[in-house]
C-alpha cells in the first residue's frame, strides 16, 4: 500500500510544489545553465561529427547508409537524456539534500517524502527535455550546414522522448542520492554507471552484441533504447519497436527505483 | 480549560533493541507552552519527529483537536507549524521569497499570501530585508525567518526545537518575546530547549523526559518540588567539613549530590536541612530554591553523564 502511495504520488500537488520550487531556482539562473547543452553538442560535431568523422566510412543504418555525424546527432539526444537528469539527481540533489537542508525544510509542511523524490525526478526529467531541446536546435543548424542529415521535424518530439526515459533517469540516480556517504563518493555512479551506460548504449558507436544474454539486456537499457528511437525518428522518420523498447525500459527502470528511492531517502533524511 | 489541541498517549518508539520513547504522554493546549526538557539522548527530538509526522511511533496514539492524527494526516499537518533547530532556509531566495515558497508548500493556499508575507517581515523586524538573501542576516535574523517562516501558513500549533540555541543573550530575548507574543495570540506551542531559564520562564507546563520515559510533568515549579524536594544547598570548595557533610547526606538516602567546580550541591527535604543545621553548627553554605539546572544535573547524574 505505501509502494502504491509512493508511485502514485507523482500526481499529487505536493509533488509538482516541490518541482515548482526548483524551476523557479532554474529560472534565476537559466542563462548559465543553458551554456552547457548548446556548447557541448557543438564540440562533438566539430571533433566527431567534422574531425574525426572524415576518417570514418559512412555506416549501414537498418538499411540506410547514413555519414558518422548523423549517427552522433541521435546519440547526442540520448546521452543529453540520460546525463541531464541522472546528474542532476545525483549532485543537484545532493546538495539541496545535504549542504541546503533544503528537503528538511520542505518535509515540515504538508509535503510528503514520496513528492520530495517525485518533485526531483520530474526535475530532473524536465531538465532533461530543456537540454535535450537546445541540443535539438544544435542539430537543426548542423543540419542545414550540411553537416548531418536528418529528419528536422522529428526533432520536436525529441524532448517528450527524454521527459519518458528521463524520469527513470533521474529515479535511478536518486538512489545514489540517498547512500553515498559523502559528495566526492559520487565518483562511482558516475564512472563505475553513468559514464559506461552513455558510451555502451549505440550512442557514439553501434554496438552489435553477438551473446543473446548481452542482446537482452541490451534491450532492457533505456539508454540504447532512446538513442535507437531517436536514431529511427531522425533518419527513418520511424523508431520501430524501439518506442514500445523505450517505453518498456522505462517502466521496467523507473518503478523498482523510485520505491527503492523514497524507501533510501527515507531511511537518510527521516532515519526512519 | 483552553481547548486540547494536541493530545498523545502511549507513545513508543524503538530504534533496533533500544527503546528510545517509552509510552509518553503528553498535551498542549491553545495558548499555552509546553516544554520539552531532558538530558541529551533522553529522546526528545524523537518525541518531537512523532508529534510533526516526520517518522510514526510503533505504538501509542497522536490526535489533533481530537482527530487521530494517521487517519487524517494531511488536514492535520496544514495546522502545525514546525522550526527545527539546524537552520533549513532556502537560500537559493531572498527572505520574502523564503516565506512564499513555503507557503506554496500547503493547501488550502494561505489566504492574502501577499499581506501575510508583509505582516510577518513587520513584525519579525525584517522588512529591511525582504530583498536580501538570507545568507546576510546575523544568527539572531535567522532565528526569526525560521519562526516566521514556520508560521507562514497560520499554523494551529507550533514546534519549535531548541529555538534559541547558539544566539546571544540579547536575540535569545527577543526570540523569547516572540514565543510569548504568538502564545498571547492562542497558538499552543511545543518547546524544546536545554537553556533551563527559558524553559522555566517560557513554559506554562513542563514535561521532564528521562531515557525515554516522563519523570515529571506539570508546571515548572511544581516539577521541580516533585523531583529534587524543597531546598538545594551548596556548600563552597573551601568548606573543612565538606566531605563530611557530603557523605551525612548520602547515608540520609540523598541520591543526588552533585560537584560543580569543586562546590557540593544537594537537593535537601526541610526536615534535613533542619538536622544540618543542628549537626554542623561552624560549616558555612548557601541554602537556595532548586531550580531547572538542579533538575538537569540530577537527570544527567542519574543517566551516568554527569560524574
Amino acid at each position: 500500500m505505501s509502494g502504491l502511495r509512493s508511485l502514485t504520488a507523482v500526481a499529487d500537488w505536493r509533488s509538482w510544489a516541490v518541482f515548482r520550487r526548483n524551476a523557479l531556482v532554474f529560472l534565476r539562473n537559466w542563462r548559465t545553465a543553458v551554456i552547457p547543452p548548446a556548447m557541448e553538442p557543438v564540440f562533438f560535431f566539430v571533433a566527431f561529427g567534422i574531425g574525426f568523422g572524415g576518417y570514418i566510412d559512412d555506416i549501414a543504418y537498418r538499411g540506410v547508409d547514413i555519414n558518422y555525424a548523423t549517427y552522433v546527432a541521435a546519440g547526442l539526444i540520448a546521452y543529453t537524456g540520460f546525463g541531464t537528469p541522472y546528474y542532476e539527481a545525483l549532485y543537484s540533489a545532493y546538495v539541496r539534500m545535504f549542504y541546503q537542508k533544503t528537503w528538511d525544510g520542505i518535509l515540515a509542511t504538508q509535503v510528503e517524502l514520496p513528492s520530495v523524490v517525485w518533485g526531483e525526478i520530474l526535475w530532473g526529467a524536465v531538465r532533461g527535455m530543456v537540454n535535450i531541446s537546445i541540443v535539438s536546435l544544435v542539430i537543426t543548424v548542423f543540419d542545414l550546414l550540411g553537416v548531418v542529415d536528418v529528419n528536422v521535424r522529428f526533432l520536436v518530439l525529441m524532448p517528450l522522448l527524454g521527459f519518458i526515459a528521463g524520469c527513470a533517469f533521474a529515479s535511478f540516480a536518486l538512489i545514489f542520492t540517498a547512500i553515498v556517504p559523502a559528495i566526492d563518493h559520487m565518483n562511482y555512479p558516475v564512472f563505475l554507471i553513468g559514464w559506461p551506460l552513455s558510451l555502451v548504449s549505440n550512442t557514439f558507436f553501434p554496438i552489435e552484441p553477438q551473446s543473446p544474454v548481452l542482446w537482452g539486456l541490451m534491450q532492457l537499457n533505456p539508454v540504447y533504447q532512446l538513442a535507437e528511437c531517436a536514431r529511427g525518428l531522425l533518419v527513418l522518420g520511424n523508431p520501430g519497436t524501439h518506442l514500445i523498447g523505450l517505453l518498456g525500459s522505462t517502466a521496467l527502470l523507473l518503478i523498482p527505483s523510485t520505491l527503492l528511492s523514497v524507501r533510501l531517502t527515507r531511511l537518510r533524511v527521516l532515519g526512519d | 480549560m483552553t481547548t486540547a489541541i494536541l493530545e498523545a498517549r502511549g507513545l513508543t518508539k524503538s530504534y533496533g533493541n533500544q527503546v528510545v520513547v517509552d509510552h509518553l504522554d503528553l498535551s498542549c493546549h491553545r495558548g499555552t507552552v509546553l516544554g520539552l526538557l531532558g538530558p541529551n539522548g533522553a529522546g526528545k527530538t524523537t518525541t518531537l519527529r512523532m508529534l510533526y509526522g516526520f517518522v510514526p511511533p510503533d505504538d501509542g496514539s497522536i490526535h489533533y483537536s481530537g482527530k487521530p492524527f494517521d487517519e487524517n494526516r494531511a488536514e492535520i499537518k496544514r495546522s502545525i507549524g514546525v522550526c527545527t533547530q539546524e537552520d533549513s532556509l532556502d537560500y537559493d531566495f531572498t527572505v520574502a521569497q523564503n516565506l512564499l515558497i513555503y507557503a506554496s508548500y500547503f493547501r488550502p493556499r494561505v489566504a492574502d499570501l501577499e499581506g501575510r508575507v508583509a505582516e510577518l517581515l513587520e513584525r519579525f523586524d525584517l522588512t529591511a530585508y525582504a530583498d536580501a538573501s538570507p545568507r546576510v542576516l546575523s544568527g539572531g535574523f535567522v532565528r526569526r525567518l525560521l519562526i516566521a517562516r514556520s508560521i507562514v501558513h497560520r499554523p494551529s500549533i507550533l514546534f519549535l526545537d531548541e529555538p534559541t540555541t547558539g544566539l546571544d543573550p540579547s536575540a535569545r530575548l527577543d526570540v523569547w518575546e516572540l514565543i510569548d507574543s504568538m502564545r498571547a495570540e492562542g497558538l499552543a506551542i511545543v518547546l524544546t530547549t536545554h537553556y533551563m531559564d527559558e524553559a522555566e520562564r517560557l513554559s506554562d507546563e513542563l514535561l521532564v523526559i528521562h531515557e525515554g520515559r516522563s519523570v515529571a510533568h506539570g508546571e515548572p515549579h511544581h516539577v521541580i518540588d516533585t523531583v529534587l524536594g524543597d531546598h538545594v544547598i551548596i556548600v563552597p570548595r573551601g568548606e573543612p567539613a565538606r566531605e563530611e557533610i557530603a557523605a551525612w547526606l548520602h547515608a540520609r538516602g540523598a541520591e543526588q549530590v552533585a560537584t560543580v567546580l569543586g562546590e557540593l550541591r544537594v537537593p535537601v527535604s526541610k526536615e534535613d536541612l533542619v538536622e544540618l543545621g543542628a549537626r554542623f553548627t561552624d560549616a558555612t553554605w548557601q541554602v537556595r530554591p532548586p531550580n531547572l539546572d538542579d533538575l538537569f544535573i540530577a537527570l544527567a547524574r542519574r543517566n551516568g553523564r554527569f560524574e
